[in-house]
């Protein structure tokens, strides 16, 4: 609207008579309109209010405890494909995995699956994606067809948002960049509460999590600093300044940083070790809030990173009676765990993953509209 | 025409006075109070409203030859007018950059077919803007380059970047940096701080802008080139230019309305339309820049123009192009952001909008930037109390990309004359 007050454009070009050194000779206020037009204004970005669940940054305990509550009541069905349920009967869950993925891939079909969903699969390589498409199209003509819910991976930070603002049914992040990977979250939240016998209130106050290697390249580290800290825990981030610079300590209440793994390893209740994410490093992930960018190593060498970071048997051997030992997966042995850690009875790395089933599922039934 | 009763201000001249300017065959014919119109003339009623120069853009993107999608000279000249501008210095990052005398000409060639208002071209310091091989500056300077520039890139090599310099300092020209040390920005998307680390977005530290910056004031002191701080973001950068314009060193800066309003938390929920380079940093940084323009160390504002297409910004947030439109919203921020925040007074925001970036670029010797009897009849009126929304349907030029989108803003230029034509007057506006 106008200062004019009237719905044209409350401008008024003129052409001038004599054509001047530096000007058009003509200039009509057709012309100018129609170029006003032509300009289609891209779609509104929607938020995380629609039913998505895009990050666990900014959820309250309470959203989160949410989620959980669902969860742990399908644990006991999560694995037990003769006990489905009919929930989602008819519905169908898109994966869209434009980055690869095995487990949570797989994780999330079992988890439609479970509750009776249909799920169809679009995976980067061979896809639209491949010839130039958006993301955005690319989902909406997946929605086109008929999908009732979008999970997607996606390689670069915000993917899920975009798709998330481009559709109408609810979008699952599944991960995205270096941002967040919130089901992840969610199920080691579950992992660790479950543990710590915490499972009927989900409050995790008293108890510090570790979180140890290349913390800037992870998406699984910043979806677990939300969940944990809002429910109470406290999370220590440990590795090089490369990897966990200072700056993190500021993204949540409760967080704090330190470069000296031995020093605070017997005050944890439990460590989750995460991957050297070597193919993020090209990107400049180290420059996240650290001294700034260097496109290669963040660690002078492998040797040097599992000298200071890595939960070998020497160092299990010094966490508290029982804490816990966590990992994303995909573990690299000998690498930031040691087969004798990664195998202990501490160590909750195949638990994480079969949890990982109910929390994808209590994510799709509620998004999904549909109680427990 | 006869633009009545408006306040005055050419602070070239000093003068800030309530009067009327008349304007005939392109030149500013008589500037004083109740001045008689021949029969027949156009009269503009400018009471209320701040008469000033046609106002400067030392630092727009029109983005042709090559990228006529995001915007043309007509368009964006369009926009110009729209915004009060009567002159844009444009950047050779086009496709081909503009890096030899006959590019030059031809973009000039264009500007005369299309433009709306004063065109002049900032050619590149090197070929292709490679930041290696030195390009025909003096050829390009004879073609009508008013200032060098490789923006979008800082000459990263010091070797070739005191070439640029002694070569361009015998061309009386000004040499405008891109600062940004590559080595410390590869993969950034944003300001290296909390919201970066928080999105799991590359980080551009301050230290890039800075580290380019402290070099090139030891090569300015080798060369005497004039050297100009594009956009400067930082507020280590402004101490920088301080100290080396205290030592007397021909160093000058400019900033956009963006690095003076909006901080990284405009990219919290991944707005690619705050994704921008030098990237929007703290309030820290917004507060030294402040100051630095209240206390005279930045004496250029330039709003770094920059459409894209809405598919382009549409892209994730790593993948989507850097830059923001700014000639249509920039008088407005500006006056919030320096004259209603009481860092300078309204003469001398206009003299940051027009004697300021002329003399930069030499323009003033063409009697640019300034408002006299005789001199061209580059006017610009506005209107500080006229507020606006910004929509999509408000703006004139070709693309949509700016954070400020919806934001109400206060103070528009409602009158425009280039070399004493009418080019934009706004309806509704005045009678």
């Amino acid at each position: 609207m106008g200062p004019g007050g009237d719905d044209e454009p409350g401008l008024l070009l003129c052409g001038v008579a004599p054509p001047r050194r530096w000007c058009a000779p003509r200039w009509s206020l057709r012309r100018y309109t129609s170029v006003m037009t032509s300009v289609a204004a891209p779609p509104p970005m929607r938020t995380q209010s629609k039913r998505d669940l895009l990050e666990l940054s900014g959820l309250s305990g309470g959203e989160i405890r949410e989620y959980l509550d669902m969860a742990r009541g399908f644990v006991p069905i999560a694995n037990r494909p003769d006990a489905g349920r009919s929930d989602l009967r008819g519905r169908v869950v898109a994966n869209l995995f434009f980055e690869d993925s095995t487990r949570t891939r797989l994780s999330f079909t079992l988890a439609a699956h479970r509750l009776g969903a249909t799920t169809v699969d679009l995976a980067g390589p061979g896809s639209s994606a491949s010839k130039g498409e958006s993301l955005s199209d690319t989902a909406r003509v997946v929605e086109a067809m008929g999908v009732d819910a979008i999970v997607v991976r996606a390689k670069s930070a915000g993917a899920a948002r975009i798709i998330a603002g481009a559709v109408g049914c609810p979008v699952v992040n599944a991960g995205d960049g270096r941002h967040e990977h919130p089901t992840q979250g969610l199920l080691d939240c579950l992992t660790f509460a479950e543990a710590m016998g915490r499972l009927e209130s989900f409050d995790l106050s008293g108890l510090t999590l570790g979180i140890v290697g290349d913390i800037v390249s992870s998406r699984v580290a910043r979806s677990a600093i939300a969940g944990m800290t809002a429910l109470g825990a406290r999370v220590v981030c440990v590795g090089p300044p490369t990897m966990a610079p200072g700056g993190l300590s500021a993204i949540a209440p409760g967080v704090s940083v330190t470069h000296d793994f031995d020093a605070v390893l017997p005050g944890l209740d439990g460590v989750m070790m995460l991957r050297i994410q070597f193919e993020r490093h090209g990107e400049g992930p180290a420059s996240g809030a650290a001294a700034g960018g260097g496109g290669s190593g963040l660690t002078g060498s492998l040797r040097e990173f599992r000298a200071f970071y890595a939960l070998t048997e020497a160092r299990a051997a010094v966490l508290r009676p029982g804490a816990v030992i966590m990992h994303p997966g995909p573990v690299n042995r000998g690498l930031e765990l040691d087969p004798g850690a990664a195998d202990a009875s501490a160590s909750l790395i195949l638990r994480q993953v079969s949890r990982g089933v109910a929390v994808r599922m209590a994510v799709l039934a509620r998004l999904l509209g549909q109680g427990a | 025409m006869l633009i009545r009763g408006g306040r005055i201000i050419d602070p070239a001249s000093g003068r800030d006075e309530v009067s009327d300017v008349l304007v005939a065959g392109g030149l500013v014919q008589r500037i004083g109070v109740r001045l008689d119109a021949p029969a027949g003339t156009d009269v503009f009623d400018a009471s209320g409203c701040l008469v000033a120069p046609g106002l400067i853009d030392p630092h727009v993107h029109l983005r042709e030859p090559g990228h006529e999608h995001k915007e043309t000279i007509a368009s964006g000249t369009e926009a110009a007018v729209s915004g009060g501008f009567t002159g844009l210095c444009c950047m050779p990052n086009t496709s081909p950059a503009i890096d030899s005398p006959e590019i030059v000409r031809f973009v000039y060639d264009r500007a005369r077919e299309t433009g709306l208002c004063r065109v002049f071209l900032v050619a590149a310091g090197t070929l292709g803007r490679h930041g290696q091989q030195v390009a025909e500056i003096g050829l390009l300077a004879r073609a009508g380059a008013v200032a060098f520039s490789d923006d979008g890139d800082a000459i990263a090599d010091a070797g070739v970047m005191l070439k640029v310099l002694r070569l361009v300092a015998v061309t009386g020209r000004v040499f405008m940096q891109h600062c940004q040390d590559p080595t410390l920005t590869r993969g950034a998307a944003m300001h290296a701080g909390g919201v970066a680390t928080r999105l799991g977005l590359g980080g551009w530290p301050r230290e890039a802008e800075e580290i380019i910056i402290e070099r090139d004031v030891r090569l300015v002191g080798a060369s005497g080139c004039r050297y100009h701080v594009q956009h400067i973001s930082s507020g280590g950068s402004v101490e920088i230019v301080r100290g080396a314009r205290a030592r007397g060193l021909p160093v000058t800066a400019e900033v956009t309305p963006h690095h003076l309003l909006l901080t990284h938390d405009a990219c919290a929920a991944y707005d690619t339309n705050a994704k921008v380079n030098p990237p929007l940093r703290e309030a820290g940084d917004i507060e030294a820049i402040r100051r630095a323009v209240s206390d005279g160390v930045i004496t250029v504002l330039g709003t770094d123009h920059a459409p894209h297409a809405p598919h382009e910004k549409a892209q994730d947030f790593e993948s989507a192009p850097m830059g923001m439109i700014g000639l249509e919203t920039a008088f407005g921020l500006y006056h919030e952001a320096l004259v209603r925040s009481g860092a300078i007074d309204e003469p001398r925001l206009i003299a940051l909008l027009t004697i300021e970036p002329a003399r930069l670029c030499g323009l003033d010797a063409q009697g640019l930037g300034t408002l006299r009897e005789g001199g061209p009849a580059d006017i610009t009126v506005i209107d500080p109390a006229l507020e606006w929304t910004v929509t999509p349907a408000e703006l004139a030029g070709k693309s949509r990309n700016t954070p400020f989108m919806g934001r109400r803003i206060r103070g528009r230029a409602v009158l425009t004359l280039v070399d004493g034509a009418v080019m934009m007057r706004r309806r509704g506006a005045r009678a």
